[in-house]
């Protein structure tokens, strides 16, 4: 793999929250159609990968560089970079009650397809649409009509975060701990919207703690962060060895 | 003229420390004028479609001038201010002077009626409506103020309600006015036993706004929802107080107000209630919230429970505060352009109140005013 063909390329990425310097020379590569996981202890800067990459305030890059699909991703709005095809699936999605899923979902989904060039979405099609992947989600019609997330169980909101995935098709998603909080059920039908949208010219970064989410989606490369930092990469196998023997031992060979 | 028997408010009046007094005395109080024929017919045509299944009256500066059906008769004779305070009746009394007609609605025992009432101002005038409900009767009334002139307008309107026993009253308002218009109303509402009464109240435009409100639980188990909104922008002003009396047990009055001040703006609100010691098991709740969307705005909302008895069950709160920056930036996570992201938030914030409008009908009619400051905003309701 060449650094052009990556979709994702972070080099030496340096971020600080406040006056905490969180990431501290981050570098990855992710290539169209690849699965990668991101795993690393409590506090390494998992999340704040995920929302440095969004363009979340207050996440300030003091260093490095972010190309995404050829284009300066830190130099873009948060907005821009979701219209571009940038998803941040959110560990713990905002509720917005008086604003409508249905209408977020339509209004994300035209300002991406605007973004490309191409008319507003046709309201039957959109219809058809949303009901096929809220059939792969196992959601009802009736959260369509409620406030975004708005007095949704922990497990709904997972599922309306793949859904939104599901819907917009992003060429990049980043997944913020989309296992947490969910029983095995809930898991296993995140697990398949993820895995829908699995596609040679799709990647997708996954932000996970644990190896019970790899079961059911399998990456391709698997890297370790702690202190800031990739401190290990490999395949499959590494997520097996880490929920086997912790991070403790990668943590003191990094040392 | 003789002098008036109450006195203009001043910044040393508590009820008025919010209020854009300055705006209000360069305000020209005169007699309205009543409007030619040729104004009234080209206003007439002008008016949107009227709401289906209401039956309407429009008022031109304080004149009735047309009214598709004919009023029942009104069987109330002079009501008497429950205003305590000189300067709190100061507008009244100059209503009760100045004023042209009076619009009376009345609704006979167990009857029912919709009523829209369109209020349009041109130059100076002293609207007043006055409304009765028998026992049993129920009346949904939208009041909608049209901004059709773009000239700096006065405006000083009363509303005086009963409320009869075991009655239902809906009021809402859409208190939309042009930009330079001076707006002050003085509302009164007596409740009888058994009473159910809404209010809603969204206010948008002109360059200023107060509203004086008091209302009174007379009878024993009435209720009252008091649900409102302003939305400042520019360097408008728009300040209430809403004072409301328990004076008979089992009474119930739920106050939400919610608050948008943008640019220079200044938007206040003051919920006063009062619980007094013959009125025991009353039920008092308050919500008033205000969002600084300005730099350079102000907002105050103050929550005010004076409780003289001890069987009650109350709650209070206020906050001022800004646009969610979670909420802000989900939405721009979710490629919604920031502009429109923001007037989804304010519409959000608003809807809190808006939610509460039993009638499509006329929700719709608010949540398209609202369209005008919120773009989007009908959208984000409706998902369409």
């Amino acid at each position: 793999m060449t650094e052009i063909q990556a979709m994702l390329s972070i080099k030496d990425l340096r971020t600080t929250v406040g006056s905490r310097k969180v990431l501290d020379g981050l570098s990855l590569q992710v290539s169209a159609g690849e699965v990668h996981a991101i795993m690393g202890p409590n506090g390494s800067g998992k999340s704040t990968l995920a929302f440095t990459l969004a363009g979340r305030p207050g996440y300030d890059v003091t260093g490095g560089s972010v190309s995404y699909c050829g284009e300066d991703l830190l130099s873009l709005e948060p907005e821009a970079r979701a219209q571009r095809g940038l998803f941040l699936g959110f560990q713990y999605p905002v509720e917005i009650p008086g604003v409508n899923n249905v209408y977020l979902l339509k209004a994300a989904l035209n300002a991406a397809r605007k973004q490309r060039g191409l008319p507003e979405v046709d309201a039957l099609e959109f219809l058809m649409l949303v009901r096929e992947k809220m059939k792969i989600m196992q959601m009802d019609e009736s959260f369509l009509s409620r406030g975004v997330n708005e007095g949704f169980s922990g497990g709904e909101k997972k599922r309306n975060e793949i859904l939104q995935m599901l819907v917009l098709e992003p060429s990049l998603a980043v997944l913020d701990e989309a296992d947490s909080g969910l029983d095995i059920d809930a898991l296993k039908v995140v697990a398949n919207g993820v895995n829908a949208l699995r596609a040679p010219d799709r990647a997708i970064v996954l932000v996970t703690h644990y190896q019970r989410l790899l079961d059911y989606i399998k990456p391709d490369r698997v890297h370790v962060l702690a202190c800031g930092k990739i401190i290990r990469s490999g395949g499959p196998e590494l997520a097996r060895e880490l929920e086997a023997r912790g991070y403790d031992w990668l943590l003191i060979e990094a040392a | 003229m003789s002098a008036l028997p109450a006195t203009m408010p001043t910044p040393r009046d508590e009820h008025w420390k919010y209020a854009n007094l300055r705006g209000l005395a360069r305000a020209r109080f005169e007699p309205s004028v009543s409007p030619p024929a040729e104004t009234v017919a080209r206003i007439t045509a002008a008016l949107p479609k009227p709401l289906e299944g209401f039956e309407r009256i429009v008022l031109i500066d304080g004149f009735v001038s047309s009214v598709s059906s004919t009023p029942s008769a009104f069987t109330t004779t002079s009501p008497i201010s429950i205003a305590k305070l000189n300067a709190d009746r100061y507008f009244l009394e100059l209503n009760r002077r100045l004023r042209s007609d009076t619009l009376r609605l009345a609704v006979a025992r167990h009857q029912k009626r919709s009523v829209e009432v369109v209020v349009v101002s041109l130059g100076t005038s002293h609207p007043a409506i006055e409304i009765a409900l028998a026992e049993g009767a129920e009346l949904s009334l939208i009041e909608r103020h049209l901004p059709l002139s773009a000239d700096a307008t006065v405006i000083n309107l009363v509303i005086f309600a009963v409320v009869g026993v075991h009655a239902q009253f809906e009021l809402s308002r859409i208190v939309q006015a042009s930009p330079k218009a001076q707006h002050v109303e003085t509302i009164e509402l007596r409740l009888c036993e058994g009473s159910a009464s809404k209010f809603f109240q969204l206010t948008t435009g002109a360059a200023l706004s107060r509203t004086t409100a008091f209302a009174a639980h007379d009878g024993r188990d009435s209720s009252l929802e008091w649900h409102a909104a302003a939305l400042g922008e520019g360097t408008q002003s728009h300040d209430a107080f809403v004072h409301v009396a328990h004076s008979a047990p089992s009474a119930k009055t739920l106050q939400q107000f919610r608050g948008i001040a943008a640019d220079r703006s200044r938007v206040s609100f003051t919920g006063h209630m009062r619980v007094d010691t013959n009125a025991p098991y009353a039920q008092c709740d308050q919500s008033l919230k205000c969002l600084l969307t300005g730099s350079e705005a102000e907002a105050d909302v103050r929550p005010q429970l004076e409780i003289l008895t001890d069987a009650v069950r109350a709650s209070h709160g206020a906050t001022v505060g800004k646009l969610d920056p979670d909420m802000l930036f989900y939405l721009l996570s979710r490629g919604i352009p920031e502009e429109s992201a923001s007037s989804l938030l304010k519409w959000a914030f608003v809807s809190d109140v808006l939610r509460r409008l039993s009638n499509p009908a006329i929700r719709a009619e608010i949540e398209y005013s609202l369209e005008r400051v919120l773009p989007g905003a009908v959208a984000a309701r409706s998902g369409t």
